[in-house]
């Protein structure tokens, strides 16, 4: 089919559509087939179709700090390697090439078309360990990125469809879980090339002209999508600030500050001010700060606008490397996904409020993770719980009160939490308690959404070990426009003959006796708009429902 | 001696009888949903006059009236089901608001979370607790029994769900609250996690309980009074109600367990397609049943339908087994806008049946696919239902003119590209139901079967490569006409407790326990013979989607019986994901057990071998094929079996169009069906 100087909005339609429909296919694909929980369960993956100037064609909707990512990801490939054939696959997971920190591994399969190579297929996805000190990358006492795992530079990990047995030894004697990063990884390759053969399938079909006029005109229209959007919001300099509690190693109210400058349909934001970077793996990789600013843009535009490089294009991003955004090449990086990636949103979606108050929403809560080792009494074998997910509420705004237990920032309800009853039939732990947490919702003219009050009792008979890793227990997510913020997460370990110990975000090492309760509080989503205004109504309901245990 | 199929859609109730002779007559009537029952008392009255009877002397020789409802389905989908309270383990209760953490639609921050069905100040926590292993960690207490009874009474709750933690493993604290409650509040109905949904899991056991409890008394309200209305009406055989796993049950059972009847409708659509497979010989089926709101896209493969328990209806969790179904929402009445990038968009907001398409002129100006389907000379505006509802193609032409002017475009490459967008979507569906399962679509052959399926067959099996459609005659009541070969069928579950291996004495206890309490409960309503269908799900020792692999002829008795089992599932887990695990911990999760009824079938003999004569269309009509082509039309009554013609040719009956095109070619099938091969 010869390409018409310009695409009919059918067609471009209809490319848009099966472009889409490819990233969500090879997401099931993952899914399925996947060998890790941290996959197969709570889908820490995401997918992207990019071209080879690294603009971001079409995504799945799963893990949102993932969006902005790629196509750094994608330039980082294209500057290692200007030599790719058909069949290579090329695979990275280093924050200073491409990555946003270790244990996310990329793989990118070329699309070629006759001679010509064209689009990159592309699967990421989050190890349940990738080597370093400590089990499952998350290492607060880490001082630089050797002690966090393997770094992986792009490397071709294929050769014109053959596979570098070499490498692949090398990368699973690093890792501790060598059968698990094996499966996963033959998950991650399956998905990307099915990816290939449906693109290329689209390529033979329409012809790979139209399809590359089809794609020009799809970020344009995407692009223009979003102007709309923007334009409609009030002109001005903005200014958001954030503080993450501490950075581990000793720094209190580590600042992220957003001067955001809206004019007509552009946007620029503008990190400089933000602190120095840290000695710990608070800080963030550039890459992973530009997803944390797109992240944040795309909570306030449509969210039916396909987030492709076009719906990017009205944003530009100022940052100075050496600040806790954009850290010095070598630092440690691994809590960045999370924070100060919710910092980052924060900033901004706190600057943005005096512009676009319809859009705004209260702060959703912050990340705190715990990860017990220890030994089952009921069949002698060493176990690993995570919490994965600290079921913290979100936040309000203009469409009502937040969701309770609903997740953090940068996952938004894409992460699962497990059954209570699976996980006291595998593991040695009693959930006595698993309610949402009374008055942890900022309150506001609509609610923040509750966090939850956790009570879990260690069955073992042996002492365990437990590490946390996370944000939150001093400032609980933001309000917004006269809003209060939500409680911040509490934990708290009662153990008999032992005064209550409160749980630090940032731990390594806590001693567990058998019989040990946590007791975890986690915090609830920031209010919208001034409590004064929340309806009688509204607050009768709260108290009704046991939400808020008194009447204010 | 009749059997009657009665399946209550949306719009139309649509009914088919057959008698020993193999004869088959089709009804249809409109449905009455403020209750249901109306509608299927006129409609056996049309019934009873196609078959040349009063409807008295039609009921009097009736042996059994097979029911596919929309009761439970409506009752969730709009709202009306009962007031539920929920007693839970004290610390718990808001498991069900919880939905494990997820929430739809990612970059959605501003749309706030759905109500539960359940509101928080009717859901009771009791002091009460069982351990993992089932033994009790805390007692019942019954003081705080008492209370929470008494403030459920206050509450003015006329159902209640009962849920507690690990009870799938010991229902003695669920047994015992039930009793109290039988006796302190006699009127209320009563919903039974143990009962409903004996299976680990929490999240799903307490939705599917309170789904369950939500519709129950409305379910059971209507079949009560259908039935008798039936035997007030001379009917003395057995009525059944289609369930959602596609076997039948009678009133009581499906009133027992009402959360299993909300796919009763498509259930039969299912069973219709099944018999198709058989009486065709074609064991893979991908059954496309498209309609005006939206389209149930399933697969036969091997000449059976899957399984799922993945429910979700109406934002519930409904964890029961059932048929595996994708409803989209994509459909005749799917309405087409253009989106700020003036993106054209077709659905997912339909114009329903009221207004419906702007040619139906009922003051919708909104262009539908039906609008564009008229435009493009598909349907014929004069002949719509037989010519019994005129359309009215100036309205269409105008709604499509909107769009056209959005885009910048004609009117007919406006409506050609409603016409393409909306067949992209249905084909993303069959995409999904197919691939997802590790199916290849190109292998299937697409059945086209309700009112709107024909005139997008063709170009949705095109988008999927599929090569072949077969369209029955049976097409627009495939429901109703299936669920006479409807088996009865009463399934149980339980799930092994255990952290080790599981030992060849478990499976078996496992398995003759359930046996003994499937084959029982099928025996009260059914005399015939019993088949027992076995099967287990199970993971791998670190994953959480567990399969479900059938047992089908495994020998119980086997010495290496647990190395068989586990062998299957090594079979079934590379056959779905393309690779097994053989070094692997394999867990035994839940074994399950079906009693199967079997349904004598009706004949499936063919009609007569082959008509000489060919075939004339009754006449011509332009129709857009890439460019306007004069096409014959065919009635749909004029092909007889034996007969072929050659694309573009439109072939209409009453209630449906079937468009071929171009280089496509029809073959009339010894039964009277249309079997199209694409070029």
């Amino acid at each position: 089919m010869p390409a018409p100087a310009k695409i009919d909005p059918i067609t471009r339609s209809v490319v848009q559509h099966r472009l889409s429909s490819i990233v969500k296919e090879m997401g099931e694909a993952m899914l399925r087939t996947s060998y890790s929980q941290i996959l197969n369960s709570s889908r820490d993956f995401s997918l992207a179709i990019c071209d080879i100037s690294g603009r971001l064609i079409a995504q799945a909707d799963h893990i949102p700090v993932h969006v902005g990512a790629l196509p750094w990801a994608t330039l980082a490939v294209e500057a290692r390697f200007k030599d790719v054939a058909p069949g290579d696959v090329i695979l990275l997971n280093d924050p200073y090439q491409g990555g946003s920190h270790l244990p996310d591994l990329t793989a990118f399969v070329p699309v070629f078309d006759g001679g010509k190579r064209l689009l990159w297929t592309i699967v990421r996805a989050h190890q349940s360990d990738i080597g370093g000190a400590t089990h499952g990358a998350y290492n607060p006492g880490a001082t630089e990125i050797y002690q966090e795992g393997i770094r992986i530079p792009p490397i071709k990990l294929y050769e014109a469809g053959k596979p570098r047995e070499d490498l692949l030894d090398l990368l699973a004697l690093n890792i501790r879980n060598p059968r698990e990063f094996r499966g996963d990884l033959a998950a991650m390759l399956g998905a990307a090339h099915l990816g290939e053969r449906r693109v290329a399938k689209l390529f033979s079909e329409f012809g790979a002209e139209t399809v590359e006029a089809a794609i020009e005109a799809i970020l344009d229209a995407t692009e223009q999508q979003t102007r709309a959007v923007v334009s409609s919001w009030k002109d001005g300099v903005f200014y958001g600030e954030a503080l993450l509690d501490d950075d581990g190693h000793g720094r209190t109210d580590v600042k992220i500050a957003a001067k955001v400058t809206k004019n007509g349909s552009d946007i620029e934001v503008d990190l400089t001010g933000s602190d120095p970077q840290s000695t710990s793996f608070v800080n963030s990789s550039h890459a992973n700060m530009q997803a944390a600013v797109a992240m944040a843009f795309a909570y306030l535009i449509d969210a039916d606008i396909p987030k492709n490089t076009g719906a990017l294009r009205p944003l530009k991003v100022v940052a100075r490397q050496g600040t806790i955004v954009w850290a010095d090449p070598g630092r440690p990086v691994t809590l960045c996904t999370s924070h100060p990636s919710n910092e980052i949103v924060e900033a901004i979606i706190k600057a943005m409020s005096a512009s676009c108050p319809d859009r705004v929403m209260g702060g959703w809560g912050r990340r705190f993770r715990i990860a017990i080792q220890g030994e089952d009494p009921r069949n002698g074998r060493n176990f690993i719980w995570h919490m994965f997910q600290a079921r913290p509420g979100g936040g309000a705004s203009i469409g009502g009160d937040g969701y309770c237990s609903i997740g953090e920032w940068h996952t938004v309800g894409g992460l699962k939490f497990g059954s209570i009853e699976v996980a006291e039939v595998r593991f040695p732990l009693h959930f006595r308690q698993h309610e949402f947490r009374p008055d942890s919702g900022g309150d506001g003219q609509h609610r923040g959404g509750l966090g939850v009050a956790l009570d879990m009792v260690l069955e073992t008979q042996k002492p365990a070990k437990g590490n946390t890793a996370g944000d939150g227990a001093r400032h609980g997510p933001c309000g917004m426009l006269g809003g209060r913020d939500g409680e911040p997460h509490h934990y708290r370990l009662l153990s008999e003959g032992r005064a209550p110990r409160v749980l630090k975000t940032k731990e390594v090492g806590i001693e567990l006796r058998p019989g040990d309760c946590l007791e975890i509080r986690s915090s609830g989503g920031g209010g919208w708009g001034p409590p004064e205004k929340r309806s009688a109504e509204a607050r009768a309901r709260d108290v009704a429902q046991g939400l808020v245990s008194k009447a204010v | 001696m009749y059997t009657i199929g009665v399946d209550v859609g949306g719009t139309y109730t649509d009914l088919v009888a057959t008698d020993q002779t193999g004869r088959t007559v089709f009804a249809k009537s409109p449905s009455t949903p403020a209750d249901q029952s109306v509608g299927v008392m006129a409609g056996l009255e049309e019934l009873a006059r196609r078959l040349g009877v009063t409807r008295a002397a039609m009921l009097a020789a009736t042996d059994r009236l097979v029911h596919g409802t929309t009761v439970a389905t409506n009752a969730l989908l709009e709202r009306k089901g009962a007031k539920v309270a929920l007693l839970t383990t004290e610390g718990h209760r808001d498991v069900v608001e919880m939905r494990e953490g997820l929430k739809p639609d990612r970059y959605d921050l501003r749309t706030p979370p759905p109500e539960p069905l359940v509101p928080r100040e009717r859901r009771f926590g009791v002091r009460e607790r069982l351990k993992a292993d089932g033994s009790a960690a805390i007692a019942l207490d019954a003081t705080a029994l008492g209370k929470v009874i008494a403030e459920v009474k206050r509450s003015g709750a006329n159902s209640v769900a009962v849920c507690f933690l690990h009870a799938y493993l010991n229902p003695a604290h669920e047994l015992a609250a039930v009793e109290r409650l039988a006796k302190e509040l006699p009127e209320v109905s009563v919903s039974r996690s143990s009962d409903v949904l004996p299976q680990i899991k929490e999240y799903e056991r307490v939705s599917t309980t309170i789904v369950n409890a939500y519709v129950e008394p409305t379910v059971r309200h209507y079949l009560t009074n259908l039935e008798r209305s039936l035997h007030e009406a001379g009917f003395k055989g057995s009525l059944f109600v289609v369930l959602s796993h596609g076997g039948m049950a009678p009133v009581e059972e499906a009133s027992r367990l009402a959360a299993g009847t909300v796919l009763s409708g498509p259930a039969g659509g299912i069973s219709g397609s099944r018999r198709c497979a058989e009486m065709l010989g074609i064991p893979d089926l991908v059954p496309f049943d498209m309609g005006g709101t939206s389209t149930d896209i399933s697969l036969i493969a091997d000449g059976q339908a899957s399984l799922s328990a993945d429910g979700m209806l109406a934002g519930q969790r409904i964890a029961l087994r059932s048929l595996d179904i994708a409803s989209i929402a994509a459909g005749g009445g799917s309405i087409a806008s253009v989106d700020g990038s003036r993106t054209l968009r077709v659905g997912p907001e339909s114009a329903g049946s009221v207004p419906g398409p702007a040619c139906y002129g009922n003051g919708g100006t909104a262009a539908a696919v039906t609008d564009a389907n008229v435009v493009l000379g598909y349907l014929d505006a004069a002949a719509f239902m037989g010519g019994a509802r005129p359309l009215d193609r100036a309205a269409s032409e105008a709604a499509v003119d909107r769009i056209a002017k959005a885009l910048e475009l004609s009117r007919i490459e406006a409506a050609a590209g409603i016409y393409k967008m909306i067949n992209l979507k249905m084909a993303d569906g069959i995409r999904l139901m197919t691939l997802r399962r590790g199916v290849d679509p190109r292998k299937f052959a697409l059945l086209s079967f309700g009112g709107a399926a024909g005139m997008h067959a063709a170009e949705v099996a095109r988008e999927l490569e599929i090569k072949r459609i077969i369209v029955p005659t049976v097409a627009s009541v495939l429901s109703a006409w299936g669920m006479l070969t409807s088996d009865l069928r009463y399934e149980v579950s339980r799930t092994h407790y255990g952290t080790g291996r599981i030992s060849a004495d478990e499976v078996r206890a496992l398995f003759a326990a359930l046996e003994e309490q499937a084959a029982g409960r099928l025996r009260d309503w059914f005399k015939g013979d019993i088949a027992i269908e076995r099967s287990a799900e199970m993971r791998y020792g670190e994953q959480v989607f567990e399969i479900d692999v059938p047992l089908g002829d495994l020998d119980l008795n086997a010495a290496d019986l647990v190395a068989q089992i586990e062998e299957r599932f090594h079979c079934r887990h590379e056959e779905l994901y393309t690779y097994a695990s053989r070094g692997q911990e394999v867990v035994f999760v839940n074994a399950r057990v079906a009693a199967v009824g079997k349904i004598a079938r009706g004949s499936d003999d063919a009609g007569e071998a082959t008509s000489a004569a060919p075939c004339a269309p009754r006449g011509k009509r332009q129709a857009w094929l890439g460019a306007w082509r004069e096409v014959p039309v065919y009635a749909l009554d004029d092909l007889k079996p034996g007969h072929s013609l050659a694309g573009p040719a439109i072939i209409e009956a009453e209630t449906t169009t079937v468009l071929v095109d171009d280089g496509d070619r029809v073959t009339v099938n010894p039964l009277g069906w249309l079997d199209i091969t694409l070029r």
